[in-house]
């Protein structure tokens, strides 16, 4: 039943131009990724990729695309999608088109944990990857509720500005913290704890692909499934109540959902802030601010800025590596600074 | 009939109780508008019948349930409130956001059905914005903003709608226009409609039923006849007021004012320009 | 025109009524008891560390210094410059902080905040990189140009903005300032491995303080009090607003810019010798408007001993609470700032 009678033709068109976009961002990934793969120390024509892909190529040309840079890619990928709809949620919640979960503490707190665990377990983590992103969900949502305590006020609930003040103020102290910590570690657990932290792809191996997936394959559905209730959230508190949402709940559901992204991505793509600040505005500016739009499409341009951004970081200084955090940093920065100076509260 | 019963409401914040033991009903079928100097808790009380804030004691029946014991999904079919400070985000087209009226009857994953569709076409036609409904919010005036946001509370196809301060930050003539609007749902749809305004003579012409507040209480309640009357306007707003009735409405209205007790107002305009 | 006569009656009353609330004899009162208790903190911090020293050891050190006692070697090249670098960083920050907030009358004004610190590190970063060696006086340099760079984009952004810096919008950019400068520190400091080095500045400490360097630092740390001194009158009349400040006459403009100049320079000054210490400059001259009203003539001094004084026992806490290890001076710091800024926020939820 399509009922496009019903509907003005701005609709139809705004539809239209979605399925547009997600096909052309479709194939932008696609030629990254080809790209990508192309990409590294040692080079493989496009001949050899695709030889090695169809199955003809030599062992150490299998080895290399299968074990090291496809897995990097795929997380690059998921990573990009998972912290890109993480930020589109909290924009919603916070009704500010400046949140994002690196600004307001929930990487850092996922960061935090992550960290613990390593220092216990050492960079060599074995088949206790899995128990990863569970680790950096408690970081993350130990820091999302002590946010959200301490910006809850009993008359007027949670504001969203406090929730961003409070947000700063708790990836400060979290920061502070995880450099007393790392002060304390060995020179190379240092390293290896200080190229995660600039967000260095590194879980370049198929268990952290495995890490993550699931979680990304239920919560951005969910996420979608909740894209009424954020277009409604979107309205102001009062007039969402007076439509039937559960304030509260609501908010606390889709917080709880933007950390769960947020961390499990942090936990295997490192410290990448401003993704989830940049890929929803983005999408807002192409094709406005309905959620069912807003998600998938932030997701994907989420994919294609962390994909764009690793393989960015692998060209500029061969044969070393920039961290991709470090590459959307420099373009995640002033794009928001930008919006900072353009937007009116 | 009552549309909304109001039984021994206590309402406050932290600090501060704003009602105490309020009981007033709001007729069915009719315009009822709730009149008061500032911070008499006109306001407040049209929050807790909004359900944005929560009574403490005390209880609002909407056709004879509580409506703390009702789903709020249910209560948004049946009331539709415009709050008095409705942020429009942005990007969104008129059609857009008055479908947002329809949130109450969807179900998790689903789109929306011809029902919907019905709906929110008659919001935009009732509401004269037929031309608009491609037109981005951000690019429209006060006025037609304000009709807008009426549109999606017309959307939710309720029996009773509430809206707090409906005509503020509008000019003359278009805080009319919404007031006519208002008043043609009311005759020939016949909402229920309550809302809080500042304007006395706005209230009087186009209300059915007042209620009159001062200091969380009700002061009277009746038609703008027995509402509108001199002794009530000294005791509600400390001023004395020279009535007369609307030409347009038959109901009273006031053609000037001055504060009771004071004779301020005699030799006034020299005085004042030169403080100017 | 009776009408801006009569507004400037009003400013006029204004400016006096903030007078009025400067409390002189309590700000006297705190500038010699603040001293009193330096004089005392200093003697406890010296005699404390990884080796204790008794008090009277400290004061044969320090009225008759012999180089044979290695005792009063720790004392004289160790532990006093670190101690006077501590008080020296703690006013740094404090003046800036004060100067921050009344002239952008912004409550949560820092330099750590703003990204001043980052920028600061960033540059600090780039001279371990590409100059390594670089003597002192140039590595202060550096560090203020840092400064003055985090300063002006995050100023930038607010002659930008239409509605001009509201609190968040300051604290936002300030966020993403920082994030930048800190993405690009992390950059350079992975290329060129001087990733332990860069560290220690994030983590902020005032162990390597050296005579050396107090003699940098110190003349300029001077200079810069009496210059925030000197226009102290003119940012009270700032922190009224600035139409109300244009009003009275003030030329604002130059105000600003003098101001800005003494914040950017205490701010790379003081990360300099200590690093990306956040928080100091935000809960200091909170306190002293606490203790001394409204009139920067006060607030400015009675910042830099209260600042002196915080920085100074959380330097001796540091050292002291975990030994012999060392606690990072930022992140002891940040333990009270964080929660301070958690109250700012959830006080201001209002005007914020």
């Amino acid at each position: 039943m399509k009922l496009d009678h019903l509907q003005p033709d701005s609709v139809i068109k705004k539809r239209k131009r979605a399925a547009w976009i997600i096909a052309v961002l479709f194939i932008l990934i696609v030629i990254s990724f080809i790209i990508s793969l192309n990409t590294g120390y040692i080079r493989l024509s496009p001949f050899e990729v695709i030889s090695t892909v169809t199955g003809f190529g030599t062992d150490q040309q299998e080895l290399i695309l299968f074990q090291f840079r496809l897995p990097r890619i795929v997380i690059a990928i998921l990573a990009g999608m998972g912290l890109a709809v993480s930020g589109a949620i909290l924009q919603g919640i916070v009704r500010n088109p400046l949140a994002d979960p690196g600004i307001i503490g929930i990487n850092a707190g996922a960061g935090l944990a992550v960290m613990l665990f390593i220092s216990f377990f050492s960079s060599d983590l074995g088949s206790s990857v899995f128990a990863l992103p569970f680790f950096a969900l408690l970081g993350g949502g130990t820091a999302a509720v002590v946010i959200y305590l301490f910006s809850y006020k009993k008359d007027e609930g949670v504001s969203p500005i406090r929730l961003i003040l409070v947000g700063v103020a708790v990836a400060a102290g979290i920061n502070a913290l995880m450099i007393v910590l790392t002060l304390r570690l060995d020179p190379e657990s240092y390293e290896f704890l200080a190229t995660w932290q600039a967000g260095s792809i590194w879980g370049s191996n198929w268990s952290f692909v495995q890490a993550l997936l699931p979680w990304l394959i239920i919560l951005i559905p969910f996420a979608l499934m909740k894209s009424s209730v954020l277009d409604v959230l979107n309205l102001g508190d009062h007039t969402a109540v007076s439509l039937g949402t559960d304030l509260e709940k609501e908010r606390r559901i889709l917080l709880a959902v933007a950390v769960g992204l947020a961390a499990s991505s942090v936990c295997v793509s490192g410290g990448i802030g401003f993704v989830g600040l940049i890929a929803p505005h983005i999408t807002r500016q192409l094709i406005g601010s309905a959620h069912k739009y807003v998600i998938p499409i932030s997701a994907l341009i989420g994919a294609l800025l962390v994909l764009g951004a690793d393989t960015i970081g692998r060209i500029l200084l061969q044969p070393s590596e920039i961290p991709a955090g470090v590459v959307v940093a420099v373009i995640g920065a002033p794009y928001f600074l930008y919006l900072l100076a353009k937007l009116n509260d | 009939m009552n549309a909304i019963d109001i039984k021994d409401v206590k309402v406050g914040y932290t600090k501060r109780t704003v009602i105490d033991e309020l009981s007033v009903t709001i007729p069915e079928n009719k315009i009822t508008t709730i009149i008061g100097p500032n911070g008499c808790g006109k306001s407040t009380l049209i929050k807790t019948i909004a359900r944005i804030l929560k009574a403490e004691e005390g209880a609002i029946y909407l056709d004879g349930t509580s409506i703390q014991k009702m789903d709020t999904r249910e209560i948004a079919k049946q009331m539709a409130i415009l709050p008095q400070s409705a942020d429009s985000p942005a990007g969104l087209s008129v059609f857009e956001l008055v479908s947002y009226g329809r949130f109450p009857y969807r179900r998790r994953m689903g789109s929306m059905t011809a029902e919907d569709y019905e709906y929110i076409n008659w919001a935009i036609e009732v509401t004269g914005l037929q031309s608009f409904r491609d037109r981005p919010i951000s690019e429209m005036s006060g006025g037609q903003r304000q009709r807008v946001w009426i549109a999606m509370s017309l959307a939710q196809g309720t029996e009773i709608l509430v809206l707090d301060e409906p005509t503020t930050y509008l000019d003359l003539a278009h805080q009319l226009d919404v007031l006519m609007l208002l008043d043609k749902l009311n005759k020939l749809e016949k909402r229920t409609i309550v809302m809080v305004l500042h304007d006395l003579n706005h209230a009087s012409r186009f209300s059915d039923y007042m209620i009159a507040m001062r200091e969380g209480e009700i002061i009277t309640d009746g038609p703008p006849e027995e509402v509108m009357t001199k002794d009530n306007l000294r005791d509600i707003f400390n001023i004395e007021a020279d009535l007369t009735d609307c030409p347009y409405s038959g109901n009273p209205v006031y053609l000037s004012y001055h504060l009771s007790g004071s004779d301020d107002h005699l030799p006034s305009r020299n005085d004042d320009r030169e403080v100017m | 025109m009776t009408t801006s006569g009569k507004d400037n009656k009003r400013d006029k009353e204004a400016v006096k009524a903030v007078s009025k609330t400067a409390r002189p004899v309590r700000g006297i009162f705190i500038i010699i008891g603040g001293l009193v208790f330096l004089g005392i903190a200093f003697m406890v911090s010296i005699s404390l560390g990884a080796a204790d020293i008794d008090l009277q050891t400290v004061w044969t050190a320090l009225t008759g210094f012999d180089p044979a006692v290695s005792q009063h070697q720790i004392i004289w090249e160790l532990r006093f410059p670190r101690i006077i670098g501590a008080a020296l960083v703690g006013a740094a920050f404090s003046i800036a902080g004060a100067l921050m907030q009344g002239m952008t009358r912004n409550p949560l004004a820092d330099s750590g905040l703003l990204g001043l610190n980052a920028g600061a590190i960033f540059m600090l970063a780039i001279s371990f990189a590409f100059f390594p060696g670089l003597p002192y006086v140039y590595v202060v340099l550096m560090s203020f140009a840092g400064a003055a760079l985090g300063a002006v984009i995050v100023y930038g952004i607010g002659s930008l903005s239409r509605n001009g810096l509201t609190p968040i919008r300051l604290v936002l950019a300030g966020a993403a300032v920082t994030a930048l400068l800190t993405a690009l520190s992390q950059g350079i400091a992975l290329y060129f491995n001087v990733g332990q080095d860069i560290a220690f500045w994030y983590a902020g400490g005032v162990s390597s303080t050296r005579w050396s360097h107090l003699a940098v630092i110190t003349p300029v740390l001077l200079l810069m009090v009496i210059a925030s001194l000197a226009i102290s009158r003119s940012i009270t009349i700032l922190s009224l607003g600035e139409e109300v400040a244009v009003g009275l006459g003030e030329r604002t403009m130059r105000t600003k810019l003098i101001s800005g100049v003494i914040i950017v320079v205490l701010a790379g000054l003081a990360v300099s010798v200590v690093g990306a210490v956040s928080f100091v400059g935000l809960i200091v001259p909170h306190l002293t408007r606490k203790l001394v009203g409204y009139d920067y003539r006060w607030i400015i001094p009675v910042s830099a001993i209260v600042g002196a004084m915080l920085v100074v026992v959380a330097d001796l806490l540091a050292r002291t609470l975990n030994a012999p290890y060392e606690i990072p001076i930022g992140a002891l710091i940040s333990l009270v700032g964080v929660p301070f800024f958690l109250y700012l926020a959830r006080k201001g939820g209002k005007e914020i």
